[in-house]
C-alpha cells in the first residue's frame, strides 16, 4: 500500500465516496478568536481576534516569532481549550452543534518536540495509543498502526516491536508523527516539526508531509521557517502578539513583498533566486529538485 | 505561580539583609520556646515579636494573606477537634459534643500558638530566597560531614531541584496536553483508571529526568566540579552586627515570654 | 605544543556492536578554528567528550588535551580545567537559579575567591549581553539566553580551546544567530574552538574541517576541499542550505557547477549569471 492510500484511508463512522467533499481534508475556519491566559497575576492575551479560513486539502503556514501565539492557537483549534471568544468551525460546523466532538477527534496536533509523548514498552504500542482511545476494534487499530508506521518511513516489521527509547531522536520524532496519523486525522496541525532534527530526518519528513498533503490532508504547519513554509504551504497566516499581521496565499508582488518585509519575514530562498535570475517570483519553485528541473 | 506558605517575597528591609543563619536559628529557638511553656501571655508576647517583624520586613500583607489563608482549615480543625475532645466539666452538650470552659480556653490557645508558629515560620520563608536557605542550612548542618552526611552535596541537589521545578511544572503541563490530544482523559474513572491513565504523563518525565540528569551531571563536570572538593560561593554567607543583634534580641523575647 | 594532540583514539560503548570512535587523528592548534562535521551515529559527540577529559578512551597511541594525558584520570581532570565544553541543550547545562549563579558555577568549583569570581562574573555578563538577565531565573529565559549562559559559565574558566557540540541544534533562528555571534566573537579573540555541527553552513570560514562517518575520519582538510566533493557531502548526510541543495540535484541531472556554493551570490556566480 503506499503512503498516499494509506493515508487517504477510511475513517471510522464515515463512510465516504472518494472525491466526495470532506473525503479526506477538513475545512477550518476561525472567527475573531480570542484567548487568554493567567500568568503570575497578570493575564497574557495569546490570541486576539484571530480569524482566517483553511479549505479542505489547503496547507497553511503558521508564521511568527516565538511568543507570537501560533502553539496557542493551534491547541486551541485542536480544542484543547476553548476559546474566550469567537469559535473555531470545523468543516463549517461550530461548538454548538452536534457532531462537534466528533470532528475535533479527528484533527491530529503534534506537537513541539513530540518525542516527549513517548511512553509505551513498543513502538507498535505507543502508537496504538491514539487509535485504542478512540475506541476502534483492534483489528482496526492493528491496522491503522501498521500503515501509519509505514507513512513515517518506519517498517513495521523492522520497528514495530522496539522499545520507543531505543531509537535515534529522528526516529522517535518520526514515531510520534506515527502516532497522531494512526489516528486518520483529516486536519493535521504541527507545532515546529523541523526543530533539533538532523538533515536526514528533516529532508524524510518534509517527503511526509508532502504525501499527506498529496492524499488531501488539510495542514496547518506552524513554523518559523520561511522556507520549509514556501515549500510545504500554499498560504501564510503570519502572527505577532497573537494578532493576524497577514494572511492569504504568497504574494511576491510589490505590495505582497512590502508586507513581508514589514512582518521582518525575508523571501523564500527560491523565490528571490528566480527574481534574480530575472524570472517570475510568484512561479519559483517549492524544491530544489523542482528549481533543478527548472534550470536544466 | 501563586503564593505558597514558602515564597520568598523579593525585598531589601532590614529582615531581608539579614544573615540566613542567624534568622534560621532565631526562628527555630522562637519555635521551640512556644511550646515549652503553656501560657496566653507567653504566647501574647511571641506573637508581638514575629508581628514586628513583619512590620519591619516590608512584606505586604496582602501577599501573607493569601498564602496563609488556605491554612485558616487547619486552624479550625484544631480548634474544633479540642473543644470536642478536650477534658472538663461541659456547660454545654449537643449528642456527643461536650463543651466545657476549659475546652474552649485550651483550643483558644491552641489555636493561637499555631497561628504564631506559622506567622513566625513565615518571616524566615518570606525574607530569605530559597538558595540562601539552603546555603544557611548547609553552613548550620557543617558537623554533620563529621557523620559522613554529604551536606555540601545535599545543598547542591537541593538547589538544584528547585531550579527544575518550574520546568517540570512545563513539561508535566505540555506533555500531558499532548497525550489528551491523543485522546488521553485524565478526569474520566475511578482511582484505578485515573492511576493508569497517569503513566502515559508519568514514564516520560521519569525518562525525560533521568535524561536530565545524565546530560547535566556531564556539564558540571565540563565545568570542574567534584563532590567533596572545596567550593567557594559568589555570594558567601557574611555575618554582622545586625544578625548578632537580631540573635540576643531572640533571647530576649525567649526569656520575656518564658517569664511572663 | 597543539592544544590537541591525539592519535589513533579508539571508544566503544558498552554492548554496543561499533566503535563509537576508530582510530581518530586529532591536531588542533592556538587560534585554529576547526569544524567536525558528521551525521548522528558519527561519534561527533563521543569525540567531544573525550577530548574534554569527561570520558575515558578506550585506546589511544597519543590523547593529550592542552598537555594533559586524557588516558590517565589526573590527566582528565587536568583538561577539564583547560578544554571547555559546550553541549546541545540549553536546558540541561544551567544548574543554579539565576543566570549570575550559573556563570559562577565553575569559578566555584575552582574555589575562586569571592571578589575575583565577582569581577569575572561581570566580565562574562557583559561580554555575552546578560547583564540585564542578570538574576533572571533559567526558565524565563529563551533559548538563546539559555545557551549564551551555559557558554558564559564556560568560558568564565579561562580557557585555552573550547569544544562546541551542536550548540545550535536546539535553538530557534534567532537564539542560532544570537550564539553564532557570540562564538564569532571568541573565535575574534584568538581562542581555539573546534566546533562540531551538521550544518554545513556552519562550518564557513573554519580553518579545516574534519568529517566523521561512522566513528572514522573520512575527509580531513580544507573547507573549500569538502565543499568541492558534492557526494561526499551527500553521503555524509549533512544539512546544506538551499544553495547547496540546489547545486546537488543540477548534478544529479547532469549539470556540474565548480564547487558547492553556500549562498546566493556564490549560487549565482556558478550559474554564471542570469540564464
Amino acid at each position: 500500500m503506499s503512503g498516499r492510500e494509506a493515508v487517504a484511508g477510511a475513517v471510522p463512522g464515515r463512510p465516504r465516496a472518494p472525491g466526495a467533499p470532506g473525503a479526506a481534508g477538513m475545512s477550518l475556519a476561525c472567527g475573531d478568536v480570542s484567548f487568554s491566559y493567567e500568568e503570575a497575576r497578570a493575564p497574557i492575551r495569546a490570541l486576539r481576534d484571530v480569524s482566517f479560513e483553511l479549505r479542505a486539502g489547503g496547507s497553511l503556514a503558521l508564521i511568527g516569532a516565538s511568543g507570537s501565539g501560533k502553539s496557542t492557537l493551534l491547541q486551541v483549534i485542536r480544542g484543547l481549550d476553548a476559546p474566550e471568544r469567537g469559535a473555531v468551525r470545523l468543516d463549517g460546523a461550530g461548538p454548538a452543534d452536534a457532531g462537534y466532538a466528533a470532528l475535533q477527534r479527528e484533527v491530529g496536533l503534534v506537537f513541539q518536540a513530540p518525542e516527549l509523548q513517548l511512553f509505551a514498552a513498543t513502538a507498535r504500542d505507543d502508537v496504538a495509543f491514539g487509535p485504542r482511545r478512540l475506541g476502534w476494534p483492534e483489528a482496526q487499530v492493528t491496522s491503522a498502526v501498521d500503515t501509519a508506521l509505514d507513512v513515517v518511513g518506519l517498517p513495521p516489521a523492522r520497528f514495530a516491536e522496539r522499545h520507543p527509547y531505543a531509537l535515534s531522536g529522528g526516529e522517535q520524532r518520526r514515531l510520534a508523527l506515527a502516532g497522531v496519523l494512526a489516528m486518520r486525522p483529516r486536519l493535521l496541525l504541527l507545532d515546529e516539526p523541523f526543530v533539533s532534527l538532523d538533515p536526514g530526518t528533516r529532508r524524510q519528513l518534509v517527503g511526509v508531509l508532502e504525501r499527506l498533503k498529496a492524499a488531501g490532508v488539510t495542514l496547518l504547519l506552524a513554523t518559523h521557517d520561511v522556507d520549509l513554509a514556501w515549500a510545504l504551504c500554499d498560504e501564510l497566516l503570519v502572527l505577532g502578539e497573537g494578532r493576524v499581521l497577514a494572511a492569504g496565499p504568497w504574494d511576491f508582488s510589490t505590495a505582497g513583498g512590502r508586507l513581508l518585509a514589514a512582518n521582518r519575514l525575508r523571501e523564500p530562498f527560491f523565490v528571490e533566486l528566480w527574481r534574480r535570475l530575472g524570472r517570475d517570483p510568484q512561479r519559483a519553485p517549492r524544491s530544489a529538485a523542482e528549481a533543478a528541473e527548472a534550470l536544466s | 505561580m501563586k503564593a505558597t506558605i514558602a515564597q520568598y517575597y523579593a525585598g531589601d528591609s532590614l529582615l531581608h539583609r539579614l544573615d540566613p543563619r542567624a534568622k534560621f536559628v532565631a526562628v527555630s529557638a522562637l519555635a521551640v520556646a512556644l511550646f515549652v511553656r503553656d501560657s496566653f501571655a507567653g504566647l501574647a508576647v511571641y506573637a508581638a515579636a514575629a508581628v514586628l517583624a513583619y512590620a519591619l520586613s516590608g512584606v505586604p500583607f496582602a501577599w501573607f494573606w493569601r498564602a496563609f489563608r488556605p491554612l485558616l482549615w487547619l486552624v479550625g480543625l484544631t480548634f474544633v477537634a479540642q473543644v470536642v475532645f478536650a477534658p472538663g466539666t461541659p456547660f454545654f452538650s449537643l449528642w456527643f459534643i461536650h463543651v466545657s470552659w476549659r475546652g474552649l480556653e485550651l483550643a483558644t490557645y491552641l489555636s493561637l500558638r499555631l497561628v504564631v508558629l506559622v506567622l513566625v515560620g513565615s518571616v524566615l520563608t518570606l525574607t530569605t530566597p530559597s538558595i540562601a536557605l539552603t546555603d544557611g542550612l548547609a553552613w548550620l548542618g557543617r558537623p554533620l560531614r563529621r557523620l559522613r552526611v554529604p551536606t555540601d552535596e545535599l545543598a547542591l541537589m537541593v538547589t538544584i531541584a528547585l531550579r527544575f521545578i518550574p520546568t517540570l511544572f512545563v513539561e508535566l503541563d505540555t506533555i500531558m496536553r499532548a497525550q489528551r490530544a491523543r485522546g488521553a482523559d485524565f478526569r474520566r474513572g475511578g482511582l484505578r483508571e485515573r492511576t493508569r491513565s497517569l503513566v502515559p504523563v508519568l514514564v516520560p518525565l521519569f525518562v525525560l529526568s533521568f535524561r536530565r540528569a545524565d546530560e547535566l551531571a556531564l556539564a558540571m563536570e565540563a565545568r570542574c566540579y567534584r563532590p567533596g572538593a572545596l567550593r567557594t560561593r559568589l555570594h558567601p554567607l557574611r555575618a554582622h552586627w545586625s544578625d548578632v543583634v537580631l540573635l540576643v534580641a531572640t533571647a530576649a523575647v525567649i526569656a520575656a515570654g518564658l517569664l511572663v | 605544543m597543539p592544544l590537541f594532540d591525539i592519535s589513533g583514539l579508539h571508544y566503544r560503548y558498552a554492548g554496543a556492536q561499533a566503535d563509537a570512535l576508530a582510530d581518530l587523528d586529532l591536531e588542533v592548534h592556538e587560534g585554529e578554528f576547526v569544524a567536525v562535521v558528521g551525521a548522528n551515529g558519527s561519534g561527533k559527540s563521543t569525540l567531544a567528550r573525550l577530548i574534554g577529559g569527561l570520558e575515558k578512551p578506550a585506546a589511544a597511541r597519543r590523547a593529550l588535551a592542552c598537555g594533559h594525558d586524557l588516558l590517565v584520570e589526573g590527566g582528565r581532570m587536568a583538561a577539564r580545567r583547560d578544554v571547555g565544553v559546550l553541549f546541545q541543550n540549553p536546558e540541561n547545562q544551567l544548574v543554579a537559579q539565576c543566570v549570575e549563579d550559573d556563570v559562577a558555577f565553575g569559578l566555584e568549583n575552582l574555589a575562586w575567591p569571592a571578589a575575583d569570581m565577582g569581577r569575572r562574573v561581570d566580565e562574562m555578563l557583559a561580554r555575552f549581553g546578560l547583564e540585564e538577565l542578570r538574576r533572571r531565573e533559567p526558565h524565563m529565559l529563551s533559548g538563546g539566553q539559555k545557551q549564551r549562559t551555559a557558554l558564559a559559565g564556560v568560558i568564565a574558566i579561562p580557557r585555552r580551546v573550547l569544544v562546541l557540540d551542536e550548540p545550535t541544534a536546539m535553538l530557534d533562528p534567532a537564539g542560532r544567530e544570537e550564539v553564532l555571534a557570540a562564538v564569532r566573537e571568541l573565535r575574534g579573540e584568538g581562542l581555539a574552538i573546534v566546533y562540531i555541527t551538521q550544518e554545513m553552513d556552519e562550518t564557513v570560514g573554519a580553518d579545516r574541517v574534519v568529517a566523521l562517518e561512522r566513528g572514522t575520519e573520512v575527509y580531513a582538510g580544507d573547507a573549500g576541499g569538502l565543499f568541492a566533493d558534492a557526494a561526499l557531502v551527500r553521503r555524509l548526510g549533512l544539512g546544506l542550505p538551499a544553495a547547496g541543495e540546489l547545486a546537488l540535484a543540477l548534478a544529479e541531472r547532469g549539470r556540474d557547477l565548480p564547487g558547492l556554493p553556500l549562498t546566493m551570490d556564490e549560487l549565482l556566480d556558478a550559474l554564471g549569471g542570469a540564464t
